[in-house]
């Protein structure tokens, strides 16, 4: 775990220099601590053995919009041979969206995992688990072999924030904390703001769990892909689909793990391979703090809607899609004590899923390279030993 | 005009009488059990204890085949919220404050949680839902079982006399903040907010709801001359279902002897080219202690 406690705010301190501390307020810590490191000179070590962290960002509160895409530049600053920054699109009002491009790099393509944190502008929850996700998997691939392993043979798009302008919308104050929407305009006389990015993919859209009225929260758009923001994803996505195998779309509320599909009449090929996933991640997430997380298709464990992120990314063949719903069971504002709990719980519940797909590609693939190549030497045996006798 | 909504029933049956229907009297409610023997609430010679007998099975009919509900399905996590909302209009108090977590059988079994002091649970539930006439509330039994403590009457009682007693009238507002907080004074007036608000969820409640309270945006006390406090709240509600948020003005008044009654209660529909406001007063007079 962290050396840094979760209140620790502004201080980065070594292990060495926090056993010596006694001091209880922030400022003799401070000093104490400074006087500390530059009699040993130990952070430089220390930062090398345990990988690099962000310094001074706190993982256990909300960040606003801006905070984020600073510590966007940090994370690639400061790990720069695994992590790139890519402005992949533009949201209606003209803000970027960026995401995280994590792994070791190589000399071929590589498989790759997508995750996009805020399409919903209110679930504050999910992209505090999206820098949550990233801070992890940087300050453990060091020093896990299987984390370095996952960053090896995968590479992870991260987006923090998809709905930008939705989320900066929510900070604006506490009239419009609720905000789920795009901030796109109204069409067709239709005076209100927004289309529901979750409803606006090109996947059976329109169809269910939709309303045509566009002051509605699930209004899906006068067309498919009509938000910029969705284009994006699309744009990225599709050239990359063939190697994307694992896609996660991160949300709140509900305590949920959602696969394919989101449309009542539409099964997946995998379903039961899904169901099986979503159940190994619903046990690793309650064996952390034991909350109980309810494992479903969209459509039966949630209710039926088309138009889906995840729903498109399964139509277009991305076979490992998930829709996860972090805490609480009752409401989007989450207390920010719980931010840490909720994503300690959801790595594990994500990490259990990407290593069964990891492994199902990796090692099945081994398995099968390995079964190959015996077969072709055990068949180029024969047809000599058929020639020799013949 | 309002063109669009939320697919809430504005329908209301709007005088007192129709409110209260007279439920069958050998219907046994919800009964928080601690350990062995029921524990009944707010117990006064007005309310007749009810009877520990199990409800006799013939007048219920199932809102659909228990059969086909799977625990994980959203059928059986909507009917557990519904128990949820009725659970709290007869047990919720300032400092008493529950939720549904995880349906273990869809027949109905569900997890109890009460949130102020995470004791745990068990209940099992008949939900019905009127699907004939959508205006019809639906309808709860249910019994409980677990390490609930019910009797938060010292709390209550210290709560009141201290508002008795103040010089001036409480308010309070954005709870909880943006960022999930809500002071620790303010929390029995969440958890008031909440009472109110689910026997309005519990109405509005049918097959394709799934109802919270999302936010208080403030709550008032207003002046009283008799022995009830009264405040005046407004509440933000989330049906899942629709992702919509619902706005509703309540009056309520609260005492430890009196329990929760909400007075009026006015939804706020979300009108764009707002001509005239749609004030739909409703009077609803929903005792804690129902007689039965």
């Amino acid at each position: 775990m962290s050396y840094l406690p979760a209140n620790y705010k502004n201080v980065q301190c070594t292990p060495v220099c926090k056993q010596r501390q006694h001091a209880k307020s922030n400022k003799t810590r401070t000093s104490f601590c400074h006087a500390c490191f530059v009699t040993h000179g130990i952070l430089i070590f220390c930062r090398l053995i345990k990988g690099h962290e962000a310094r001074n960002y706190d993982y256990t509160i909300y960040h606003p919009l801006a905070e984020i895409s600073t510590w966007m530049g940090q994370m690639v600053s400061e790990n720069p041979d695994v992590v790139t920054l890519v402005d992949y699109g533009s949201t209606y009002e003209n803000r970027t969206i960026s995401l995280l491009k994590i792994g070791l790099k190589s000399d071929v393509t590589k498989k790759a995992v997508w995750m996009d944190c805020g399409i919903h502008a209110r679930e504050w929850i999910s992209p505090a688990f999206c820098q949550y996700f990233v801070k992890e998997i940087l300050r453990t691939y060091k020093t896990d072999s299987k984390v370095e392993e996952l960053l090896k043979n995968l590479d992870f798009y991260i987006t923090p924030v998809l709905n930008v302008d939705g989320y900066l919308y929510t900070w604006k104050d506490n009239t419009t904390r609720l905000w789920r929407k795009t901030r796109s305009p109204g069409t067709d006389g239709c005076d209100c703001i927004g289309t529901d990015l979750n409803r606006n993919f090109e996947a059976n859209w329109g169809m269910v769990g939709v309303s045509q009225n566009c002051c509605s929260n699930v209004y899906p758009g006068f067309k498919a892909l009509s938000e910029a923001e969705a284009r994006s994803v699309v744009d990225f996505v599709e050239p990359r689909k063939n190697d994307i195998v694992c896609f996660f779309t991160i949300h709140s509320y509900g305590q949920l793990i959602l696969f394919p599909y989101g449309h009542p009449n539409v099964t997946a090929p995998n379903y039961n391979e899904l169901a099986e996933i979503s159940q190994a991640a619903a046990k690793a997430i309650k064996a952390v703090h034991g909350m109980t997380y309810t494992v479903g298709s969209f459509a039966e464990a949630l209710y039926p809607a088309a138009g889906s992120s995840m729903d498109w990314a399964r139509l277009i063949g991305i076979p490992f899609a998930f829709t996860f719903e972090l805490r609480d069971e009752g409401s989007f504002e989450l207390p920010e004590n719980q931010i840490l709990p909720t994503c300690e719980e959801t790595y594990a519940g994500v990490h259990s899923v990407i290593t069964y797909v990891h492994n199902k590609i990796f090692y099945s693939a081994a398995i099968t390279a390995s079964a190959t190549l015996w077969t072709t030497l055990s068949s180029s045996l024969l047809y000599f030993t058929l020639l020799y006798f013949t | 005009m309002c063109e669009w909504e939320p697919g809430i029933s504005t329908q209301f049956p709007s005088t007192p009488g129709n409110q209260t229907e007279a439920a069958p009297s050998n219907l046994v409610l919800c009964l928080l059990k601690q350990g062995q023997s029921p524990v009944e609430r707010r117990l006064t010679p007005h309310t007749p204890a009810a009877s520990p007998s199990v409800p006799g099975q013939e007048d219920i009919q199932a809102a659909m085949p228990v059969e086909e509900l799977d625990p994980s399905h959203y059928p059986a996590t909507r009917a557990a919220k519904v128990a949820e909302h009725f659970i709290n209009t007869r047990y919720g108090s300032p400092f008493a404050w529950f939720g549904s977590s995880g349906v273990k059988k869809a027949g109905l079994e569900f997890t109890l949680k009460e949130m102020t002091r995470n004791d745990m649970g068990l209940c099992s539930a008949e939900v019905l839902f009127h699907r004939a006439d959508e205006r019809k509330p639906p309808q709860v039994q249910c019994t409980c079982s677990g390490a609930f403590q019910v009797n938060t009457s010292a709390e209550e009682e210290d709560l009141y006399q201290r508002l008795r007693n103040a010089t001036s009238l409480l308010s309070g507002s954005d709870i909880p903040n943006s960022v999930g907080h809500i002071d620790p004074e303010m929390a029995p007036f969440w958890h008031l907010g909440g009472v109110a608000s689910s026997f309005i969820m519990l109405r509005e409640s049918n097959e394709s709801t799934l109802l919270n309270m999302a936010h208080i945006d403030n709550f008032t006390q207003m002046e009283t001359k008799d022995a009830q406090l009264m405040f005046q709240y407004d509440i933000l509600l989330h049906d899942m279902v629709s992702q919509e948020i619902l706005k509703w003005k309540l009056l309520l008044s609260w005492s430890p002897d009196g329990g929760v009654k909400v007075l009026e209660a006015e939804w706020d529909p979300k009108c764009h080219k707002i001509l005239f406001l749609h004030l739909f007063i409703i009077f609803l007079i929903y005792p804690n202690k129902t007689i039965y």
